[in-house]
């Protein structure tokens, strides 16, 4: 089994997420904010506000008049949209290089991720639940944030991990931590505290695949799982981990939804394919 | 989303030495594509509940790779998403073999290779979208009267599978790097 403590020493290497991100997050959750009190904390970070205005301004939006300031950028597209183009400017850096360990090519894991995000957005919607719309799309986003340092050490240790996942049952996480000691669930909280991510935030990242019973009576943890579901269902930037993790169909029922939902939003996902490239291709 | 290659009106050549510059073309999710471009190879990546098909004519050197998502169109209540006829076995399949018709191929001839149809651990019944895709190509191929050469379905990993027209040759690739050519 590798020494933990070597595993987490490696959090250090990666760049932390801007403060500024985690403030937004905090107040578009918080319905007493306004949209001026998010204006605000973007218009204070200039590299946002400057991303921000590059990303309106880009064919993607087509939009036919320029856009020169925050406010504009929200009136013209809405505060969610851009919290969410925010959201995944500050949380690109880190994930355009991992994924390694997992054979994953690179910018594959941060694919994922934005596909993840994009399908959590279609389940909310499908579900009609009242959870905080921010706070899964980002949990979606980060969700694999363990995968960027457990791949050097799933690499490792594929061999066992495969034996395991193949001839003994496992799921892949499980398999990781009977070999490595942790997996990338747990990595991954470990990672979101150190960079003081909210509660929900940390609990959500631990709990993705929900292997804790308990975890699946959380509707925001439960739509975040389903999110990573229908991904591995669509082959999207699966590695060598695959599809080799629990389905509790019991998830659908607790989250208003059936099985025919599940391929409703494995056809809008598909549907929406050249959205979500043009996406990837611009942040 | 149809899109193909007629004739060699695609084929990039070196104009020094008149050699074929091979083309690898993306088939992407609920897309297929033909062709009968000896230069030219298709590919779909990484399939995971869905199907992927290749189908070849060995005589008429036609070939083309549908890249499916889901079994039945009639199970999606969305006009808008029924547009896309190739997300579907049931819309994709027929419209498939019409296409590579009209190029010359002839559905005796045709050699078929499936691959795909994963699912994720413990997905069973009627969450298992892998096993209803494989279940609807199979019905869907025996109403044309076509065998399945090979197929390699199942499991919970995902496949790349390609096919290169000039050799009429497909290989299904896996995440950990082996290979199977058919």
């Amino acid at each position: 089994m590798t020494d933990i403590k070597e595993i987490v020493s490696e959090i250090d290497t990666l760049k932390p997420i801007p403060p500024v991100a985690a403030q937004i997050l905090v107040l578009v959750d918080d319905a007493d904010s306004s949209l001026s009190e998010v204006a605000d904390l973007i218009i204070h970070d200039p590299i946002i506000t400057a991303n921000v205005l590059r990303l309106c301004n880009s064919a993607y939006f087509g939009l036919s008049r320029k856009v020169e300031s925050v406010y504009d950028a929200i009136t013209l597209l809405g505060l969610d949209h851009v919290v969410d183009l925010v959201l995944m400017e500050s949380l690109s850096c880190n994930f355009r290089k991992g994924g390694d360990g997992y054979g994953l090519g690179e910018g594959e894991l941060w694919r994922h991720a934005v596909l993840a995000a994009h399908v959590v957005k279609i389940l909310v919607k499908l579900a009609g639940l009242p959870v905080k719309k921010h706070l899964v799309f980002t949990a979606a986003l980060v969700k694999d944030i363990g995968k960027l340092i457990l791949g050097r050490f799933v690499a490792f240790s594929f061999e066992k991990i495969d034996i395991l996942v193949h001839s003994r049952g496992y799921s892949f996480d499980e398999a990781e931590k009977e070999v490595i000691g942790m997996n990338h669930e747990e990595l991954g909280a470990l990672m979101a505290e150190k960079w003081r991510f909210s509660e929900k935030l940390i609990y959500i990242i631990q709990h993705h695949h929900l292997a804790d019973a308990a975890a699946r009576d959380d509707s925001e943890a439960a739509l975040v799982y389903l999110a990573d579901i229908v991904c591995m269902m669509m082959g999207m930037s699966t590695g060598v981990d695959g599809l080799a993790y629990r389905f509790y169909s019991d998830v659908l029922n607790r989250t208003n939804l059936n099985a025919n939902d599940l391929q409703t939003v494995i056809a809008k996902t598909g549907e929406s394919w050249d959205r979500i490239e043009g996406l990837l291709n611009l942040v | 989303m149809v899109s193909g290659t007629f004739g060699n009106l695609n084929v990039n050549r070196n104009d020094q030495h008149c050699m074929p510059v091979a083309l690898t073309t993306a088939v992407n999710l609920s897309e297929m594509k033909t062709s009968n471009n000896p230069a030219e190879t298709l590919v779909a990546f990484s399939i995971g509940s869905g199907i992927g098909m290749t189908i070849y004519d060995p005589i008429s050197s036609v070939g083309g790779l549908l890249n499916f998502m889901l079994p039945s169109s009639t199970t999606i209540e969305s006009a808008r998403i029924k547009k896309y006829p190739f997300m579907f076995a049931d819309t994709g399949i027929p419209a498939f073999l019409s296409t590579l018709e009209v190029m010359g191929a002839r559905t005796e001839r045709m050699k078929v290779v499936i691959a795909g149809g994963a699912r994720v651990l413990n997905q069973t019944g009627v969450f298992n979208v892998g096993r209803h895709n494989y279940q609807a190509t199979r019905l869907i191929l025996s109403g044309y009267k076509l065998d399945i050469h090979y197929e390699d379905i199942g499991g919970f990993h995902s496949r790349t599978l390609k096919l290169n027209i000039g050799s009429g040759t497909s290989t299904i690739h896996y995440p950990d790097q082996r290979e199977t050519k058919i």
